[in-house]
């Protein structure tokens, strides 16, 4: 069967940012199957919906520009693709676009996140001018030694408010959420309605996935 | 701040927050300006367990179809999530508005089963309110009970306001009604319920006076108020036009039924002795097979689920099962939909029907024969013999199955050893016979037993009965694990503090609310899980309000003994649960409605026989 692979752009946020990975994977193959829209199924004794995500999103960080590729059996206009997915997706995860795959998930360099927060703003400035941010992070090894301050690229800051980014990709990933918990754990002091979303997804290039 | 930001600090520290949060696909959210009558729908267990009950489905979208009137979901959060809700001042609230549920008109609990009976007095304390009903003067929030418990509801007697006795797909609405009138007219809590009282299936406990006897029975149930004696249970008449959702929330979670659900029939004719549900549903009411063609298409398109269960207490028992399946089959093929059938009868297991579930799914069957010898299934009236398991095991293993779940009761009346050596030589029988079959399926059989130990329940012709005293239940435990065969036949056994308790609850009357009340402030909820279960704080609590929980569990009890629920009417007759009594010491079975009226007294409900006997 003729297959047309198509990458569809959608955003995750409010109180759908509370559902993992897995979860939000099988909301994706319930969502097809009500949609009705012609996506390629895999054969075989338990037939599903056959879709893979660009890049896990982190439980409890939104998300405005995360994608998933699907293949569809038969040619479907972008307008009605996107249409008949935001009908049939829970209010939360709003389908925004969707196109032909140019760029491989493995291309995948950084995420750009913008976090908006209540804490101790001069605790907080003085934590991110420090020369190392160390921290722990769960490797597939064990728990491994890591310098945040190494990884971590800021693009604004002002109270209660950072724009920033950290290396993603199939290879090399750092959840945003450390940034604040290394905070919280060195100050001692508490964050405040900590909310992150993940703004860009960028390519080894600079370039934004698409 | 608002409850959002509020969840917003907080459930990113607590396990699986998703189900805390609701804006699952399907969940309602309605302008609160237009709202006039808030339902707050607590199960009183988590999540994972209340969003798989299908009653709470049904009435979800059926109070959700008026405008204006909101029915919102709310569970029980488990010890991490509600130890972050205290820290940071969160009441208990519902998923829909995320706002706190003792701002409702109506707090409504179903109550499934005896174990979740603290967790309604946890529920109630978490949500801000008192836990006594004669601690909460005002109108609203109006604390009600529906569910299969209600039956019997004298142990929460003193924390509900009213309970809602048999089906509650019309009598809801009802009540609701009455209450916005009420807080139009600006009455007060008291005459609401003495007006609520006055419609049938409605039982407010505060209106009945209990006297008891020196010996702790019970001498009489006075009503006051035009309270009427007898509460008379709510039913469907036109169950194939009854209300049924087009859609069901789909949480975000796996949770313990993660599948559209449909309803094939209520009731059931079976009459097995020990089971409430046999008896509380009926009358037997089956839905066409075109509504249920209709209903399973709606669900599943509406859900995307991919799985369908027909439900039931006895599905096959449809007179038109076959039809039904062939129906279904038909849709679920072309739209890749798989159909589960639980609860399908030994009896009734052609060949058809193993082709047909094997083309599903292949998994392991489970058959309850629910006793070991002939003599006691006469007994608890569970009519089905030897070959009839073995006709239905041979066609299991014929069809390449090579696992095979019994369940078994432990400690029916009249159970001697005799009965316990009956099961294992029913396991050894299977045994022999899928070792006598050619083409068997590779490797060895697999049995496993599940062993649960008999509960008298209230309106069974078993309510009279006592459960075996500890030792005893033990002792044919441990028989059993002697004389069973090892090696292919693994036993699973219950636990004799949870069924203890579940005794107890089950056919308690007034006076274990102080019980209920005291193992709470001990730290008692979350009964059904094991992690959380602290038999020896029940205990605590019913010594220190000076009862022994045997006069409840081991007692056998007389048929002129005033019962704590015997001014409920579920439209059986007391002459018939004795006749049904007496018959099982006689170990004589009773045919199934369809093929004979037991003369339950239902039928005079109904206003017909129940089957066409001509």
């Amino acid at each position: 069967m003729e297959t047309k692979n198509i990458r569809v752009f959608f955003s995750k946020t409010g109180r759908a940012i509370y559902i993992s990975h897995l979860d939000l994977y099988r909301l994706f193959q319930r969502s097809i199957k009500r949609s009705k829209l012609p996506v390629w199924e895999t054969e075989g004794f338990n037939p599903h919906v056959y879709i893979t995500f660009a890049l896990p999103l982190a439980l409890g960080t939104a998300g405005i520009c995360e994608s998933l590729d699907l293949k569809l059996t038969e040619e479907i206009c972008r307008e009605e693709l996107i249409s008949r997915f935001n009908d049939a997706l829970p209010r939360d995860i709003r389908v925004t676009d969707a196109a032909e795959p140019v760029m491989k998930p493995t291309e995948i360099a950084l995420s750009e996140y913008e976090a908006r927060f209540e804490c101790d703003n001069a605790a907080f400035a003085e934590f991110l001018s420090s020369e190392h941010i160390m921290t722990e992070k769960k490797t597939k090894r064990g728990i491994a030694e890591l310098d945040l301050k190494e990884h971590l690229s800021i693009l604004g800051q002002s109270d209660g408010y950072l724009r920033f980014t950290f290396p993603s990709g199939t290879e090399f990933n750092i959840n945003a959420g450390l940034l604040f918990d290394a905070f919280e754990k060195q100050t001692g002091t508490e964050i405040y309605t900590l909310r992150i979303t993940r703004t860009a997804i960028k390519c080894r290039n600079g370039e934004n996935f698409h | 701040m608002t409850y959002k930001d509020k969840l917003d600090r907080i459930l990113l520290k607590v396990q699986k927050p998703s189900r805390y949060i609701g804006g699952e696909l399907n969940s309602v959210e309605k302008d609160p300006a237009k709202v006039t009558m808030r339902f707050a729908f607590c199960f009183p267990d988590t999540y994972d367990i209340g969003m798989s009950h299908l009653g709470m489905k049904i009435l979800y979208s059926l109070i959700n179809e008026v405008p204006g009137y909101w029915c919102e979901r709310v569970y029980m959060p488990l010890p991490d999530m509600e130890e972050q809700m205290r820290k940071n001042d969160i009441l208990l609230y519902g998923l829909e508005s995320l706002q706190p549920i003792k701002d409702a008109d109506f707090i409504g609990f179903t109550l499934q089963y005896e174990l979740s009976f603290s967790n309604i007095l946890a529920m109630l304390d978490l949500a801000g309110l008192p836990v006594y009903a004669k601690d909460r003067p005002d109108l609203t929030p109006i604390v009600c009970a529906g569910g299969p418990c209600v039956c019997n509801a004298e142990p929460i007697a003193d924390f509900v306001d009213l309970c809602i006795l048999g089906e509650g797909e019309e009598v809801n609405l009802e009540l609701m009604r009455l209450l916005e009138q009420c807080k139009a007219e600006g009455t007060d809590k008291h005459e609401f319920l003495v007006r609520a009282a006055k419609i049938e299936g409605i039982y407010v406990p505060s209106l009945y006076e209990i006297e008891y006897n020196d010996d702790c029975t019970i001498k009489s149930i006075t009503p006051s108020e035009g309270a009427p004696c007898k509460v008379r249970k709510r039913i469907i008449k036109d169950f194939d036009r009854v209300f049924y959702p087009e859609t069901f929330v789909v949480p975000f979670s796996e949770i313990v039924h993660d599948r559209a659900v449909v309803e094939v029939l209520r009731g059931c004719i079976r009459g097995c002795r020990f089971c409430q549900a046999g008896y509380l549903y009926r009358p037997f009411r089956e839905k066409t097979v075109e509504t249920i063609e209709k209903e399973t298409i709606s669900l599943c398109e509406s859900t995307g689920y991919d799985e369908v269960s027909l439900t039931s207490l006895s599905t096959s028992d449809h007179s038109e099962i076959e039809r039904m399946l062939g129906t279904l089959a038909n849709y679920s093929d072309a739209a890749r939909v798989n159909l589960s059938l639980p609860s399908l009868r030994i009896d009734s297991f052609s060949k058809e029907l193993v082709d047909r579930i094997k083309s599903v799914r292949k998994s392991g069957l489970t058959f309850a024969p629910e006793a070991g010898t002939q003599r006691l299934r006469d007994v608890i009236n569970k009519n089905i013999t030897e070959e009839n398991v073995m006709n239905s095991c041979r066609i299991a293993f014929e069809g390449g199955y090579n696992a095979v779940k019994l369940y078994f009761m432990l400690g029916l009346p009249t159970e001697t050893m005799e009965d316990i050596d009956g099961i294992a030589d029913l396991c050894q029988k299977i045994i022999d016979l899928f070792y006598s079959i050619e083409n068997r399926p590779k490797g060895g059989i697999k049995i496993s037993v599940s062993l649960s130990t008999f509960i008298p329940k209230p309106f069974t012709p078993f309510q009279f009965e006592p459960q075996p005293t500890e030792d005893v239940i033990r002792e044919r435990q441990k028989h059993l694990m002697e004389v069973v065969n090892k090696k292919r036949v693994t036993v699973s056994r219950s636990h004799f503090d949870v069924t203890h308790l579940e005794a107890a609850l089950a056919r308690g009357d007034r006076r274990l609310s102080a019980v209920i009340y005291a193992a709470w402030k001990k730290g008692c909820k979350l009964d059904g899980w094991t992690e959380y279960y602290k038999y020896d704080k029940w205990m605590e609590a019913f010594k220190e309000c000076g009862i022994d929980p045997a006069f409840y569990v081991n007692r056998p009890r007389s048929y002129d003994e005033i019962m704590p629920w015997d001014h409920m009417d579920v439209l059986l007759t007391k002459e018939f649960l004795i006749r049904e009594n007496m018959q099982a010491h006689e170990a004589r079975p009773t045919p199934n409605c369809r093929k004979a009226c037991a003369g339950c007294g239902v039928n005079k409900c109904v206003g017909r026989p129940c089957f066409d006997y001509s």
